[in-house]
């Protein structure tokens, strides 16, 4: 039980949320990609999350209840989602296929916008758990000061 | 008089499951996204009461100090409860943190940690008043 963990955890999420933005991000560039090293158009990223305790010391975990109950989040894995590629009619496209046919990534850029204002505000939610977290470690330092 | 006495003690303990509650809600807020997790809470203010015993209710009267505190359990045994929130609406994927609830909880409890420690600055005041700290 110490505030350090309540931090941990608040970092855990930031990492996780910027982990998710830079699969948006990624997601919003390639929106037009028909290239890729794999080959075929870009596939969709998503980042899936998974809770953790946020003690992974075993004499901690012994100490009680709380210890199991408090999570860490983190980016469990980045996956490469399936979705069919959008087929546009482009017979001078360099990648098009024998009918003249463009594999695009169909990727709705709303959508990966309205995912980035989320990852966002849970950023800035995080931060502001910090925050109170730091504020009461301070605040614990003015115990019997005066 | 004890110097430790019941305020100085209750105070202490409510520190302590406040900085519990914020360690829970930070775990809240952190997986506000994660599927399948539920939000998680505290309850301690009933135990607390229970071991303050502010009326003299709750507890039985020992008259060694090898008797068991029954009862009111003194503040060494307090067990709060930890358990998922069962009033969460669960979303699709089986999330059930509420952010906008999670931030008030935790403005809540900040506010009344800060008193915490305040009122137990004015305790400690008062005692080093009285055995002469200020001169």
């Amino acid at each position: 039980m110490d505030v350090l963990t309540s931090l941990k955890i608040s970092s855990s999420g930031l990492a996780a949320n910027k982990k998710r933005m830079a699969a948006i991000s990624s997601n919003i560039a390639n929106a037009q990609t028909t290239r890729t090293a794999e080959g075929g158009p870009y596939r969709k990223k998503e980042v899936v999350f998974g809770s953790e305790p946020a003690r992974d010391n075993f004499s901690d975990i012994l100490e009680g209840e709380l210890e199991e109950m408090a999570q860490k989040v983190h980016a469990t894995e980045v996956i490469s989602t399936n979705k069919p590629p959008i087929l546009k009619y482009e017979p001078g496209h360099p990648d098009a296929n024998d009918k003249g046919y463009v594999a695009y990534p169909d990727i709705n850029v709303m959508e990966e916008m309205a995912n980035m204002i989320s990852a966002s505000r849970n950023y800035e939610a995080n931060i502001s758990a910090f925050n109170t977290a730091k504020g009461m470690a301070v605040k614990a330092l003015e115990i019997g000061r005066n | 008089m004890d110097i430790e006495d019941k305020t100085l003690k209750a105070l202490a303990t409510s520190l302590k499951f406040r900085q519990m509650r914020q360690e829970l809600i930070s775990s809240n807020i952190a997986n506000a996204e994660t599927p399948g997790y539920k939000a998680k809470r505290i309850d301690f203010e009933e135990a607390l009461a229970r071991a303050l015993d502010v009326d003299g209710q709750m507890g039985m009267d020992s008259n060694d100090s090898e008797h068991y505190d029954v009862g009111s359990g003194g503040f060494n045994n307090l067990e709060p409860k930890i358990y998922n929130d069962p009033n969460g609406i669960v979303s699709e994927n089986g999330n059930t943190v509420d952010k906008d609830d999670e931030m008030a909880k935790m403005a809540e409890n900040k506010i009344l940690y800060d008193a915490s420690v305040q009122l137990l600055n004015k305790k400690l005041g008062l005692m080093k008043y009285i055995i002469g700290g200020e001169r």
